[in-house]
């Protein structure tokens, strides 16, 4: 092994956990290239590793981890369903202070939009019926002429007892 | 001995033409608010002769002169009744136009600013209009026709709530 094995032997492991960076990755391969006892070093961690890896490998193949799952979905049945103001809370997702400074304003305008707007909805709008100041007229003995003039806010209701009546009006 | 000091003293300094003022006012008030606590509507009727006959203008239809201009083509108005009625709910009044003309008036409804009369129109006590109005403060009704001499009668009726 030579002197400049030493600092290599550090960046060894680095480069064989793929965590050299170019430079030094450079500097490793060019010193591998050239020392054999660095070369059998480098094997023997690769060896090394395929010793660890296999059997776990192995073994993860095997396992369908249906049991995890299990319980998972157990865990999952078991906790307590939340309240629906806390359904609402983590929809919004919003922290408390945050809510305030959104909720307070949103209630005040939605406020000031029912003071302004109730008393135009339930305003009484009255009929024309309402209006009117002749509900019903009725004569058997003679025609009888109805006229309403809402400028003057009278009405007037005219009886015609013969044919010179009717000139009258 | 005090309290007749006092009063007396009260009463001389209002003086003659303050107690007159307010002994008016209370003639005046006194049927409006008796009406009004027992459900009663004080309804005015103003009973006109309408004709061609002259030009002549009654100045008590002074108030209602420019609404009979505008609506009949009659020249004369003469006023022949003016009545004050203080109608109860479902309680007809008879009241005599003129000779064989008289009308009953009854208060059907009485609401807040509203209220709604029946009236019939008979002639020689048979029936020729019946008609329901509704009557709120500032509107009148004229119901006219019914012949008078050369002209005609006109019924103005109004509500004072």
């Amino acid at each position: 092994m030579k002197d400049s094995c030493s600092s290599i032997s550090r960046l060894l492991e680095k480069h064989f956990d793929r965590e050299t960076t170019v430079d030094e990755g450079i500097l490793v391969q060019d010193h591998l290239r050239q020392c054999t006892p660095c070369q059998a070093q480098l094997k023997s961690m690769e060896e090394l590793r395929t010793t660890l890896r296999t059997p776990v490998d192995e073994t993860v193949q095997k396992e369908t981890f249906a049991w995890v799952w299990q319980k998972i979905e157990r865990e999952i049945q078991d906790r307590a369903k939340p309240s629906w103001q806390e359904s609402i809370r983590a929809w919004f997702g919003l922290s408390f202070p945050f809510r305030r400074r959104v909720w307070i304003p949103a209630v005040a305008v939605a406020l000031l939009i029912i003071a302004i707007t109730s008393p135009l909805l339930f305003k009484e709008t009255p009929s024309h019926t309402e209006l009117s100041i002749v509900e019903y007229v009725e004569s058997h003995t003679n025609n009888v002429m109805v006229f309403e003039s809402e400028k003057e806010n009278v009405a007037v209701i005219w009886l015609f007892e013969g044919p010179e009546g009717e000139s009258s009006t | 001995m005090a309290l007749r000091r006092t009063r007396r003293r009260i009463i001389y300094v209002m003086g003659k033409r303050t107690r007159s003022t307010i002994v008016v006012l209370v003639m005046v008030l006194a049927p409006l608010l008796v009406s009004t606590a027992l459900g009663q509507v004080q309804t005015r009727l103003r009973i006109i002769e309408a004709s061609n006959v002259g030009s002549s203008i009654d100045p008590a239809l002074r108030d209602v002169h420019d609404q009979l201009g505008s609506l009949f083509n009659f020249t004369s108005y003469k006023l022949l009744r003016d009545e004050s009625l203080a109608l109860a709910p479902n309680r007809p009044s008879e009241i005599n136009a003129h000779k064989e003309i008289s009308l009953e008036i009854t208060l059907t409804k009485q609401q807040k600013n509203k209220a709604e009369y029946q009236i019939r129109i008979l002639r020689e006590r048979s029936e020729i209009l019946d008609t329901k109005v509704r009557l709120s403060p500032g509107r009148t009704v004229l119901i006219g026709g019914p012949k008078h001499g050369q002209g005609s009668i006109i019924l103005a009726i109004s509500a004072r709530f």
